[in-house]
């Protein structure tokens, strides 16, 4: 028995009736959540009512308390804080019978909706999650192209544009931000590691369905009469608007950065405490590299965000001056606070889905990573660079000229570490015998994609050319082929990879081929046409658009059908797979990480006995029965098994 | 997945020290540059002076002997936390148990005080830059207090039930947050008196 086990012990669970299983769930903690917001939202109407000089309801302070209520509430119902209090005031420690309750023994499909805390519920959780949210806001985009495929109003008046642009930019950037931290952070990770659960699993939890409750409050926006503010929420339009839209908006913002804090606390946790023997940090596969340098910029980065709603939130409720010129606050402080967590937060989003990459690259190639430390330190060196580079967002904003040469020669530094990436991966595919699978095409449109994205974003970065491209519809295409070029990309990626590991099924490989064409044509046409646009001088935010700009925003409308196609292609195959999809073997691909040592279906707590790491997963030069895990006799017969190039899937 | 699992593993007491520190750590890190944040940005909007309306004639700022007397209270709060900890942290012993109701009370003394304190800030409509900011500062210290002091009063009664024997951990981790509670608080209060 490994050391990491100090006892193990005999659990007699009890088994839930019906009862015990609706209640908690998702749906005591939806009706109570509702019951809870409904009388907060009376009380705070005639308590504001009652003080106001003029008897008027405060209608910010009511949509604050009711969105509170809410989410508190919520928690209460779907059990989050159960045990809690007897375990923090030292009444009693939970059970072991109580912790595999909690973790889902026993509860089928419902632990999906319930306070599950096992990891791979949580992950899986993230995913279906993923797809409903990556489904809105795709349709978001194919309304903004349906509009702007001619000059004129067609089918929306300028202020359904806006907020159909301004929940298309939250969902995707929010569904961005968790596309590879969340599934395969919260699924892949633990188990890439050794570890049996997260550091904190009911944080985990927490973090998952703080998502969840966000989700009701941001699409309330709608009947609240939305945000014109696009995705960024500028003040002081955010302070000077008056519909309870915007408050839901604010509230949306905190709750996921909540939400995103706690995860990334947990997942460095995790990582730093929770590895198994041998697994040193320099042989950390590179997802999780990817995965924690992400994290820890959403730490960095998320609190300013955060402090910028709350001042918001009280510009509007309490009339404070944080932003109003007039009373001596400054549009800039919203500009600063906003853009320190907004160019982190590409990385955010960048990082994780260029580790995927880096990770896949190794196993379709059947070579080791060319320069894992460097890439590593490529990554680092990202990270770093990207907290200090915020201010290229505000050169047309009239910002200190002497800060202008910093901000550009900072922001053309990352270059240098972006570079390395691409070098690395490159390096890797030379000379491999590459197996052009599913997911190692959508690794190759990630970097034909980011290549795109990163050289485009050079005239971005000097002020120059920048005063030239701003505001227009070059950053469009710019910004698409970077969080969509690589983040979604990689997402795709990752999951054609994981999923026989999370699902247990083969998703299509002839499907997921047609998706992938579809959607890198489609993607690749859309939005360069835009680039065009936008160097012909097309502005962004522009509800109708100009003449002049009508036959490159055709070409666009005309290929964001292929994205389309490709996005149905997706969800039948998806649906396709679970309902008549293959098997998938334990070790779907050859692959040494640790993951693929574990049974598929993964047992909770993953290993029976912990592993002890001896070398790092990419030695696919080495002989194959050299294995880099012990003990060896089961997890080496997995992995020496395993054809070096299985599931050929012409 | 499967599910099936009859045995749980018990996690290794050292990783659940190391994953107690880490977790209160990066909790510390988050807020602390959220405080950073704040205090930036009344920097910034000082600097800034936007047309001359950052602070004018009539704005006040949150009273000051009260806020020193919380501040004095907090200091207290946190050396006696420390003298309790102290012992507090070593195996098989608990500490002067009075030294750490000395800190508890001391601290609930410190949140009631701020609460009030920021409460009785009536400032007129349009609350001015500089007034926004003493309210957000006031208000953010307040927070801190009480929640540190809902944190003590869990701890607390983990002590008095004597179930702080082997979980030595929690009293280095609430001390980190103690610590860094007072620390925060004491740093936004000279913050507030600077802009005055």
């Amino acid at each position: 028995m490994s050391d990491t086990i100090s006892s193990t012990t005999v659990a007699a669970v009890k088994r839930p009736n019906l009862i015990n299983s609706l209640f908690p769930s998702v749906i005591s903690g939806i009706v109570l959540g509702v019951a809870a917001a409904a009388v907060a939202g009376v009380l705070v109407n005639r308590m504001t009512t009652a003080f106001s000089p003029d008897s008027v309801p405060n209608d910010d302070a009511v949509t604050a308390a009711v969105y509170t209520a809410w989410v508190l509430f919520f928690f209460i119902g779907i059990g989050a804080f159960n045990g809690v209090f007897k375990w923090a005031f030292g009444r009693r420690e939970p059970t072991p019978a109580e912790e595999l309750q909690l973790a889902g023994k026993d509860q089928g499909l419902w632990r999906y909706f319930r306070f599950t805390t096992d990891h791979k519920v949580v992950g899986m959780q993230y995913l279906a999650t993923v797809f409903v949210l990556f489904f809105f806001g795709s349709m978001g985009a194919f309304m903004i192209r349906l509009e702007q495929s001619r000059p004129g109003a067609i089918f929306f008046n300028p202020a359904t544009y806006n907020t159909i642009v301004g929940m298309h930019g939250i969902i995707m950037i929010a569904t961005t931000i968790i596309m590879v931290s969340g599934p395969f952070g919260n699924f892949i990770l633990p188990i890439m590691i050794g570890a049996r659960d997260m550091a904190f699993p009911r944080l985990n939890a927490l973090s998952y369905w703080l998502l969840f409750a966000a989700i009701p409050i941001f699409f309330s926006t709608l009947a609240l009469g939305g945000f014109p503010t696009g995705w960024t929420g500028y003040a002081p339009l955010a302070v000077q608007e008056l519909t309870p839209g915007m408050d839901a908006y604010c509230f949306t913002i905190l709750v996921f950065a909540v939400s995103t804090t706690i995860a990334a606390m947990n997942i460095i946790t995790t990582v730093m405490v929770m590895r198994t023997r041998g697994m040193t940090w320099g042989r950390l596969p590179i997802l999780v590299w990817g995965v924690l340098l992400s994290v820890i910029l959403s730490l960095t980065a998320f609190p300013s965000f955060i402090v910028s709603q709350i001042m918001v939130l009280m510009d509007r409720i309490f009339n404070t001056s944080f932003f109003l010129a007039a009373s001596g606050g400054s549009n800039w402080l919203y500009e600063h606070l906003f853009w320190f967590m907004g160019h982190p937060e590409v990385y955010v989003i960048a990082l994780p889905a260029m580790a995927v990459a880096a990770e896949l690259i190794t196993v379709f190639t059947r070579k080791p990573l060319f320069g894992y430390r460097l890439l590593v330190g490529g990554l680092v060196g990202i990270s770093v660079l990207s907290v200090i580079v915020w201010g290229h967002h505000l050169y047309t904003s009239g910002s200190e000229n002497a800060l202008v040469g910093p901000y550009m020669l900072d922001t053309e530094l990352i270059s240098i570490p972006t570079g390395i990436f691409f070098l690395v991966l490159v390096g890797t595919l030379w000379r491999g015998k590459i197996w052009l699978t599913v997911p190692m095409l959508f690794v190759c449109g990630l970097l034909v994609n980011f290549v795109i994205g990163g050289i485009t974003g050079i005239y971005l970065a000097d002020l120059p050319t920048d005063e030239i491209l701003h505001g227009g519809m070059f950053v469009t295409a710019h910004f698409h082929f970077t969080l969509v070029g690589a983040g979604v990309f990689g997402f795709f990626a990752g999951l054609y990879y994981w999923f026989p590991k999370m699902v247990g099924k083969r998703l299509d490989p002839l499907l997921g081929r047609l998706h992938f064409w579809l959607f890198e044509i489609g993607f690749v046409g859309t939005f360069t046409a835009l680039f065009y646009a936008g160097l012909q001088g097309e502005p962004r935010w522009s509800a109708n658009i100009a003449p002049p700009f009508a036959t490159p925003n055709l070409i666009a409308s005309l290929f964001a059908i292929l994205i389309a196609a490709s996005v149905f292609t997706f969800i039948y195959n998806v649906i396709h797979t679970l309902v008549l999809g293959e098997r998938a073997v334990a070790n779907e691909w050859g692959a040494k990480t640790l993951e693929w040592t574990v049974p598929t279906p993964v047992p909770l707590e993953n290993f029976e006995e912990l592993p002890v790491v001896t070398s790092l997963p990419y030695d696919y030069g080495s002989p194959l029965p050299e294995s880099p895990v012990t003990p060896a006799a089961d997890i080496a017969g997995a992995i020496t098994q395993a054809p070096v190039q299985p599931q050929v899937e012409e | 997945m499967d599910t099936s699992l009859e045995h749980t593993h018990e996690i290794e007491p050292h990783i659940k020290v190391a994953r107690a520190r880490a977790g209160v750590l990066m909790l510390i890190v988050s807020d602390a540059l959220a405080v950073l944040a704040i205090l930036a940005g009344g920097g910034y909007l000082r600097a800034l002076n936007t047309e001359g309306q950052y602070k004018v004639a009539g704005d006040f700022a949150p009273a000051f002997l009260p806020g020193l007397l919380v501040m004095i209270a907090l200091v207290l709060s946190g050396l006696s936390y420390f003298w309790w900890e102290r012992r507090a942290r070593k195996p098989r012993e608990t500490g002067q148990t009075p030294f750490f109701l000395l800190a508890l009370v001391l601290m609930l003394a410190a949140g009631v005080a701020e609460t009030w304190i920021a409460a009785a800030l009536r400032y007129g409509i349009p609350i001015h830059a500089y007034e926004s900011v003493q309210l957000l500062l006031t208000w953010f210290t307040a927070v801190h207090l009480l929640l540190a002091a809902i944190i003590g009063l869990l701890l607390g009664g983990r002590i008095l039930r004597g179930r702080l024997v082997g979980h030595e951990f929690i009293a280095e981790v609430v001390g980190y947050w103690w610590y860094y509670t007072v620390i925060a608080s004491l740093l936004m209060w000279l913050f507030g008196m600077y802009l005055t």
